[in-house]
């Protein structure tokens, strides 16, 4: 596991705190290349504090941004490749017997990590995704009566295959909701692909991705984004959105408390990239696709990609319908 | 130190003036006093400190008009109250024009209650209402701006919007809330017993008679302008101002000092129900307002006939029997503020034959003398009428005399014991009283008859009516000539028989008088009894008509104009209803979205305008993807419109103007750009230009 390369003090300014941002981004933006803005989505999840769900194609560069925001972030890191055969044990950990003093200890399993990749997350069966959605719903696990505190800050990149359903579990619309942000990250550009394939070839770009920040520099950063002011008025267009898409009469369910409140959080940390201390109308729509799509049902019964644009289109058509506060 | 708050500084001068108002609307207050106050209102309201460098030169002026006050009072011109009330006022004119430190905040609002409770003293009708609201309200206003100015740290904008918004709200709810209680109150009329004891212009403003008049007794009212009496006239005389004689009661007794009646004293009781008259009288139908203060009727000499005597009481408007009393007095039994009676008056044309009936000891008395009357006032009056014996020529000899060489004048000097030697040999200047004393006595040495009379001279003409004002009182001679009975002589030079107000002030009078009997006839006098009757006449069924047959049964059911009504006042009430819901509802407009408007309107003259849903920060974003010149201006606009607007951090005092400046000169640079270059190479624009 990396090291920080330094260790920054504690995040005092919105300026500072956009100063790290960038600078994860562009350690990101060596891993993953020319997708700046699905970068920006991704550090804005990170220090908003909530969980990440990419879903695309094998192969788009997924695994590789989940590993390098652990190396920029200098977080403790695992991957968890979720099959069907995968007991909640396999990911939680188990008590181990000791004969020699007749005792059993807890031995963690691959989620006690500060950053966890849980990849096709939608192939393993529902038992073992509650227990990973418990533990990022709740920072903790239970395991025979006991509880066991994850570390901190602990944030889940899960991945899922959106057009290869076949002998998987979709996730229940209450976990999805457990997502603070939903990304595309698709195929580069063809020009972004050449320039990979004559720089690069098949070597991994991990190794030039560089810690510029630590744990604790992100935990502080993310007491911060919280922080962050957010006016009564954008408050009432939070909630006047959320009722937009609870009217709508494409959606069969719309934005529930927790989206508002993590679309909250969200337009915060995205009002960080501003250098700003305040949340403004444009912050909140910045947010709103990535972090209500998913959370939105359609009536009609698409699903995979086309589910997932109808849904993005939607939810802007609303955001173009209900006024900004002025 | 801290630049005082332009807006509290004109609060509290304006609050200070209310105050003012109270006092001066008395008409007490001396001229010199009004014009230095209104002055120095006008100078602080254009944030004139005058003396704010001289100020122990202007406290100097003070303590002179302080002597000067004083010495007004010791010398009997001005009582204790009015100079108490002229000095406040003059202090309260030195502090406004003084440097807006704290004391003089502090002072100048305390010589603002101080005039307050002076107007209280001077005044207490209507007028004094209003003015202690304004006063109330924009005290209020000023000291809380004050309280919140004092808690901005140096440099910091004044919130004055976001204080001055909920503080006027509750303001304005207390004040009508206070105004709701009044009015609803008084028609209630449960606290309106007893008679009114200083209508209207406080212990001088009656015009009331008296049983006596005692000589020099009068003096101030003269130049009393409130409106006493209002008078329609049929035949209307159709002039601008009458010069006729309004007639209280007589007097015919004189014991050197004052004079009362002796005889004649009937106390017979009566309710007259007056019948048109014949055309040759002169019909009058009068109403005594509560600055008359009396129980007297008044008349057009020579009243024939008086009734219809109505009593408006604060529990409603009856008829009142009428009193005659001695000095042929007409007097209400029952006490009221206010009276309406009509009268019928012989014509002037038509005095000759009306010979009053007289008793013996009547035409005694009208010869009686002091007991101890100079002597040279017979010398006087024999000199001047040369023997002249026919009475109307003696007494218009005589009043001519009067007339030429002696002198008007209103000012009092001390209580002399023989006010009518005075009168006549020392002083040769006196007001009606003396003249009409004078002729009186002097007419009664050569044995003529002749008695004093008292009511009010002239008529000024107002909405059709006549009005006559306190300062019309009057006194003046009835000389008894055999075979015509009393005929009127004045003795009072003409031009000065008639009030002796301010024009200004007395035309503003009769628009304060109009609007008060306004207030007065459909507020304060609207009794309980007349909403009963009101509200009766609207839901009473309607009567069986002329021609309906006698067995059909009258209609039970209120008259198609209550369910009118009744309709309309549910509609009005549910419009107020949303009205109030609609405006309770609304989000406050802030000073940034104003910035914005302001914004908007400047982009929209320049051919910028946003799109539907777009706002500035999209606005800007979109200039900035498109490369337009304006991209730059808007920026630094933008991001302190959402400073302002989500961030909490308000625009500071000008800085609004400073940006929109900065945002016209780009665009005034940017259309002059566009016209230099050919139309074929114009740059980039907004696509919603």
């Amino acid at each position: 596991m990396t090291q920080p390369a330094r260790v920054l003090g504690p995040v005092p300014s919105p300026a500072s705190a956009r100063a790290v941002m960038e600078r994860l981004a562009t350690q990101l933006g060596r891993a993953v290349q020319g997708k700046p803005e699905e970068v920006r989505r991704v550090v804005t999840c990170v220090v908003a504090g909530g969980h990440l769900l990419l879903e695309d194609m094998p192969g788009v560069g997924k695994t590789t941004l989940a590993e390098a925001l652990a190396r920029a972030c200098a977080l403790s890191f695992s991957r968890i490749q979720f099959t069907a055969d995968l007991l909640p044990a396999d990911i939680l950990g188990a008590q181990v017997f000791h004969a020699q003093t007749a005792t059993f200890s807890f031995r963690p399993g691959p989620l006690f990590r500060q950053l966890v990749l849980a990849d096709e997350l939608n192939r393993a069966p529902p038992r073992t995704q509650s227990a990973l959605l418990e533990g990022m719903a709740q920072g903790q696990v239970s395991l025979d009566g006991q509880t066991h505190a994850l570390p901190s800050p602990f944030t889940v990149v899960a991945t899922q295959n959106p057009v290869d359903f076949s002998g998987t579990y979709p996730l229940p619309d209450s976990q999805l909701d457990r997502f603070l942000v939903r990304l595309s990250l698709g195929h580069p550009a063809p020009d972004v692909e050449a320039r990979l394939l004559t720089t690069r070839g098949a070597a991994s770009p991990l190794p030039s991705v560089e810690a510029v920040t630590g744990p604790e520099e992100l935990a502080s950063l993310r007491d911060f984004a919280q922080d962050v002011k957010l006016d009564a008025a954008v408050a009432d267009y939070v909630v006047r959105l959320a009722r937009a898409t609870r009217e709508h009469g494409d959606l069969e369910r719309g934005a529930s408390t927790r989206a508002v409140l993590a679309l909250g959080s969200a337009a915060r940390a995205q009002a960080l990239w501003e250098g700003r201390d305040f949340v403004t109308p444009g912050d909140v729509r910045a947010m709103l696709v990535p972090c209500w799509a998913h959370r939105v049902l359609l009536r009609s019964a698409v699903q995979g990609v086309s589910a997932r644009d109808e849904a993005a289109h939607l939810v802007e058509e609303i955001a173009r319908k209900v006024a900004a506060p002025r | 130190m801290k630049r005082p708050l332009r807006l509290r500084l004109a609060l509290r001068d304006l609050a200070v003036g209310s105050a003012f108002g109270a006092m001066a609307m008395s008409g007490q207050l001396p001229v010199w006093v009004l014009g230095v106050f209104i002055g120095a209102l006008v100078l602080a309201l254009c944030n004139v400190r005058l003396v704010a460098r001289f100020s122990r030169l202007s406290a100097l002026g003070l303590l002179v008009a302080a002597v000067l006050l004083g010495l007004q009072l010791t010398a009997g011109a001005m009582n204790a109250v009015v100079a108490a009330c002229a000095f406040a006022s003059l202090i309260a004119a030195q502090r406004m024009l003084s440097t807006p430190d704290a004391s003089a905040e502090g002072q100048t609002h305390l010589t603002g209650l101080l005039m307050v409770a002076g107007g209280a003293a001077l005044s207490g009708d209507m007028s004094y209402a209003l003015f202690l609201i304004a006063f109330g309200v924009l005290a209020s206003l000023s000291l809380a701006l004050g309280v919140v100015e004092a808690a901005v740290p140096d440099g910091e904008p004044v919130p004055v919007r976001a204080v001055l918004r909920p503080l006027s709200t509750g303001v304005m709810f207390a004040v009508a809330g206070a105004v709701a209680f009044f009015v609803l109150f008084p028609r209630l009329n449960w606290a309106m017993v007893g008679p009114r004891s200083a209508p209207g212009f406080g212990a001088v403003s009656s015009a009331g008679y008296s049983n006596t008049v005692r000589l020099g007794g009068a003096g101030t009212i003269k130049g009393n302008p409130r409106v006493v009496l209002r008078a329609t006239l049929t035949p209307d005389p159709g002039r601008e101002a009458l010069d006729a004689y309004w007639v209280g009661r007589t007097y015919d007794t004189f014991d050197g000092m004052e004079w009362t009646n002796v005889v004649g004293a009937q106390q017979t009781e009566r309710q007259i129900t007056l019948r048109p008259a014949s055309d040759t009288l002169l019909h009058q139908r009068i109403e005594l307002l509560p600055a008359y203060g009396a129980r007297t009727l008044i008349a057009l000499e020579m009243p024939s006939r008086l009734g219809n005597a109505r009593a408006h009481t604060p529990t409603g408007t009856r008829y009142s029997p009428v009193q005659l009393q001695g000095g042929s007095e007409v007097r209400f039994t029952v006490t009221a503020p206010s009276y309406t009676y009509e009268a019928y008056s012989l014509p002037p044309e038509a005095k000759a034959g009306m010979s009053p009936a007289l008793v013996q000891a009547e035409r005694d008395q009208l010869l009686a003398l002091p007991e101890h009357l100079d002597a040279r006032v017979a010398q006087l009056a024999a000199r001047v009428l040369q023997g002249e014996k026919e009475p109307l020529a003696a007494a218009r000899k005589l009043a001519a005399f009067l007339q030429r060489d002696y002198a008007y004048t209103l000012e009092q000097a001390g209580t002399p014991e023989d006010p009518l030697a005075e009168f006549l040999f020392v002083r040769k200047a006196g007001h009606c009283e003396h003249f009409a004393t004078a002729l009186t006595l002097m007419l009664r040495t050569q044995g003529i008859g002749a008695r004093l009379a008292t009511g009010f001279y002239g008529g000024a003409r107002m909405d059709g009516g006549y009005l006559l004002r306190a300062g019309d009182a009057h006194a003046w001679t009835h000389v008894l000539v055999p075979g015509r009975g009393f005929v009127t002589v004045d003795a009072t030079p003409p031009s000065n028989r008639p009030s002796q107000g301010s024009v200004l002030l007395e035309q503003l009078l009769a628009l304060y008088e109009a609007v008060e009997a306004r207030w007065r006839n459909s507020v304060v006098d609207y009794s309980f009894r007349d909403q009963f009757e009101l509200a009766s006449k609207l839901v009473r069924p309607p009567r069986r008509p002329a021609g309906a047959p006698a067995n059909q049964a009258p209609s039970r059911l209120p008259p198609p104009r209550a369910w009118v009504t009744a309709a309309v006042v549910a509609f009005v009430v549910w419009r107020a209803g949303r009205l109030v819901s609609r405006w309770t509802g609304r989000a406050p407009v802030l000073e940034a979205t104003r910035f914005l408007d302001r914004v908007d309107a400047v982009l929209q003259k320049a051919h910028v305008p946003r799109f539907e849903h777009e706002t500035l920060e999209d606005l800007t974003t979109r200039l900035a993807r498109e490369g337009h010149p304006l991209a730059l201006a808007l920026t630094p606009l933008t991001r302190r419109y959402l400073e302002a607007r989500f961030g909490g951090r308000a625009l500071r005092e000008g800085e609004a103007e400073h940006l929109l400046a900065t945002l016209r000169r780009a665009l005034d640079a940017e259309a002059a750009r566009r016209a230099a270059k050919p139309a074929g190479q114009a740059g980039p624009t907004a696509r919603a230009s």
